[in-house]
């Protein structure tokens, strides 16, 4: 991915560049609200990252409204000190994807980002997601494992669902939170977990290779084949 | 602050006293003036009608028979009291009770008052002056010196009025000042020892009920208030002192140690990710913190919108029941079909699923938990979650809502102690109240709202479904 990070705290930004480079990504960096929309207007990204407070007179939802006005349309995930549900709300509402409070972990910034590049180029009209040998029918909503039918109750379709569209990509819990039980709160409990080993039991018991897969402090996530265990 | 006092009690001793002579003289003004018109305007009228009869008699029978009739009037009257005088051109005495023309008369005729010497003696007198034809002049007039002590009684009075007047306005204003001194001064050293820092302080409040009490019991409330204010963030920044040390004291003596024993690069790591999950916890409470700042501040409000409780505690049992299976939990769930407050969904969420997430912490294995969303008649909303499970004690439900509050059976179990008073917290918001009672056995916490259905609405739509999420029913 080539990302844009708008940042001013120069410890956050190293913090971020350098996981970014580990994980093969390439990174430009602005940190005033002024270069990064120039950079932001003049080159191509596949995901900008947006510090919501800059230094100047221009902020980052400032940037982001100017993007949008512009029809551009790269993916941004804004970053906020402010954690109020309002600010998250506003953020959102000024055209960006989405919003991490800081402080976070890498992991969890990561895996967001993967989730925006997935979701700027993804099929809207996709009608099934296949996984090795399992298969979601988006229309009949219908899981099938190989030749055997799989009945899940309508959250564990969605959490599969859910995992399957970002096939290959870490999914952290918080984003499990968000996007499938539209919890925007952190419920203090390892739930999150029990839906996943139940959802497992379902559809990766009884077959000999597991596809859900545990990444070590990030979140889950399915694969075809085994993959290698990530640290974030 | 006494400066202040001494002049606004001298201001108002002064007022009263200077009220005082204002009333003294609106009401001795009319008084003097009615008695000049009655008794000297009259007095002077009297005169000159007698002066005119003698101008009379002088015309008809001429200064010899004027003369005459004068001496004869003289000796019927009472020496001293009348003064009659006929008098030449040149002001010899011809008749009359003078033994000479007074002087201090004025040349011209008219009438006076003023005094004049009679018989070496100096007297105050009303007089007419008449001039007859043929250069002779008359003189009649009363001496008015007897109803000089009536004048000055009249002034004296007054002046033992405004006197009597300066001494009550003086005394008056000295116990004005001294009895509000007293209570300023109680107020100032209540106030003193307060700012000393002890709280418990309270204003001494009288039965009478008047002005000063009524402000007494105003900064009663308000020390009250400030005392529950002082003491809340006291035990929470203990608290948070306190909760922050743990994990903070296992984050230092982690890194201290890596320094110190340098393990290999394996364990190294372990320790790391150790250390970040300490960092976590931390950051988790600093969040459930400032979340809980953020609901006290009442910012949210103004994102209200209809949300369906009912609905929200669907999703939470939903959501919590796996784990409940694991533990051999069952769930009841009682609606009555959409429920609709004006709320914060996200917060409300969040009290519903702390209070299911409480619940099941507690319950214990096997137990079951119920709850159950009700419109009443008069429009509120309930939400209940209670369970079979050892409940709080008594002694204990009270404080189960304060910050950081951990029970006795709650510790060993995840959780900062925040998750009662975010709920407290949001039902507040809600203009609502969290109530936590007994459910035998067991705890029953009940979060009350508005309706946003008028209350004959809420009556017409009343239906009741249950529902039941059995441990062993993996599939309901």
């Amino acid at each position: 991915m080539k990302i844009l990070l708008v940042e001013d705290n120069e410890r956050v930004v190293r913090f971020i560049t350098h996981g970014l480079k580990e994980s093969g990504h390439t990174t430009d960096h602005a940190e005033n609200g002024r270069d990064g929309l120039f950079l932001a207007a003049s080159e191509r990204y596949d995901v900008i990252i947006m510090d919501r407070m800059l230094p100047g007179n221009l902020d980052g939802l400032a940037i982001i409204e100017a993007l949008r006005k512009a029809a551009n349309h790269t993916p941004i995930l804004i970053l906020s000190a402010l954690s109020d549900v309002d600010e998250r709300i506003n953020g959102l509402r000024a055209g960006g994807d989405d919003y991490l409070t800081k402080p976070f972990a890498f992991g969890e910034l990561l895996a967001r980002l993967d989730a925006l590049n997935r979701r700027g180029r993804q099929d809207a009209a996709q009608t099934t997601l296949e996984v090795d040998d399992l298969k979601m029918d988006l229309l009949s909503r219908r899981v099938v494992r190989g030749n055997r039918t799989i009945q899940l109750q309508p959250r564990e379709f969605k959490l599969l669902e859910y995992l399957m569209r970002h096939a290959g990509q870490v999914v952290t819990r918080t984003m499990l939170l968000e996007n499938v039980w539209d919890y925007h709160f952190d419920p203090q409990t390892n739930v999150v977990d029990v839906h996943i080993s139940k959802l497992r039991q379902k559809i990766d018991a009884d077959f000999e290779r597991s596809l859900v897969k545990t990444v070590r402090s990030a979140g889950y996530m399915i694969r075809a084949e085994p993959a290698l265990e990530r640290s974030g | 602050m006494t400066r202040v006092i001494r002049s606004s009690a001298a201001t108002l001793a002064t007022g009263y006293v200077l009220l005082g002579f204002a009333a003294l003289v609106l009401f001795a003004a009319p008084l003097r003036y009615a008695w000049q018109a009655t008794v000297e305007d009259f007095r002077i009228e009297l005169l000159q009608e007698d002066s005119e009869r003698f101008a009379e008699v002088f015309r008809l029978r001429g200064p010899a028979g004027l003369s005459a009739f004068l001496t004869e009037r003289v000796g019927m009257q009472i020496a001293g009291e009348r003064i009659l005088l006929l008098a030449d051109a040149s002001l010899r005495p011809l008749a009359g009770n003078l033994p000479a023309w007074p002087r201090g008369i004025p040349d011209r005729p008219g009438s006076y008052t003023l005094p004049v010497n009679i018989d070496g003696q100096r007297s105050m007198v009303s007089i007419v002056r008449t001039a007859l034809p043929g250069g002779y002049n008359l003189l009649v007039g009363r001496d008015v010196e007897r109803y000089a002590p009536l004048e000055r009684r009249f002034w004296s009075g007054l002046a033992a009025a405004v006197a009597v007047l300066s001494v009550a306005g003086l005394l008056g204003g000295i116990l004005i000042r001294r009895a509000l001194l007293a209570r300023i001064h109680g107020i100032q050293q209540t106030v003193a020892a307060i700012m000393r820092g002890d709280l418990s302080h309270r204003l001494r409040v009288r039965s009478s009920g008047d002005e000063l009490d009524i402000l007494a019991q105003t900064i009663n409330r308000l020390l009250e208030q400030i005392e529950q204010l002082v003491h809340g963030v006291a035990n929470v920044s203990n608290s948070i002192a306190h909760d922050l040390r743990t994990p903070l004291a296992e984050l230092r003596s982690r890194l201290e140690e890596l320094s110190l024993t340098r393990p290999s690069t394996e364990e190294t790591f372990q320790e790391v990710d150790a250390a970040v999950s300490d960092v976590d916890s931390v950051i988790r409470i600093f969040n459930a913190l400032l979340r809980l700042a953020e609901i006290d501040a009442g910012m949210r409000r103004s994102g209200f919108v209809e949300v369906d409780v009912a609905d929200l505690a669907g999703k939470a049992i939903e959501f919590y029941l796996p784990a409940a299976e694991l533990e051999n939990l069952s769930f009841v769930f009682r609606d009555p079909g959409p429920v609709l407050v004006r709320g914060d969904r996200v917060l409300l969420g969040q009290a519903i699923n702390n209070l299911v997430d409480n619940a099941l912490k507690y319950v214990g294995e096997g137990g079951r938990i119920t709850v159950e969303v009700m419109r009443r008649p008069d429009g509120t909303v309930t939400l209940a979650v209670a369970d079979n499970g050892p409940g709080i004690p008594d002694a204990e439900r009270s404080k189960a809502t304060q910050r950081f509050y951990r029970g006795d059976a709650s510790r060993g179990t995840p959780g900062v102690g925040l998750g009662l008073s975010l709920v407290e917290a949001i039902a507040k918001l809600h203009g609502g109240v969290l109530e936590l009672t007994d459910n035998h056995p067991g705890l029953r916490a009940q979060l009350t709202l508005q309706g946003s259905l008028a209350a004959e609405e809420a009556e017409s739509v009343q239906e009741r479904r249950e529902s039941l999420y059995v441990a062993s029913d993996s599939t309901s």
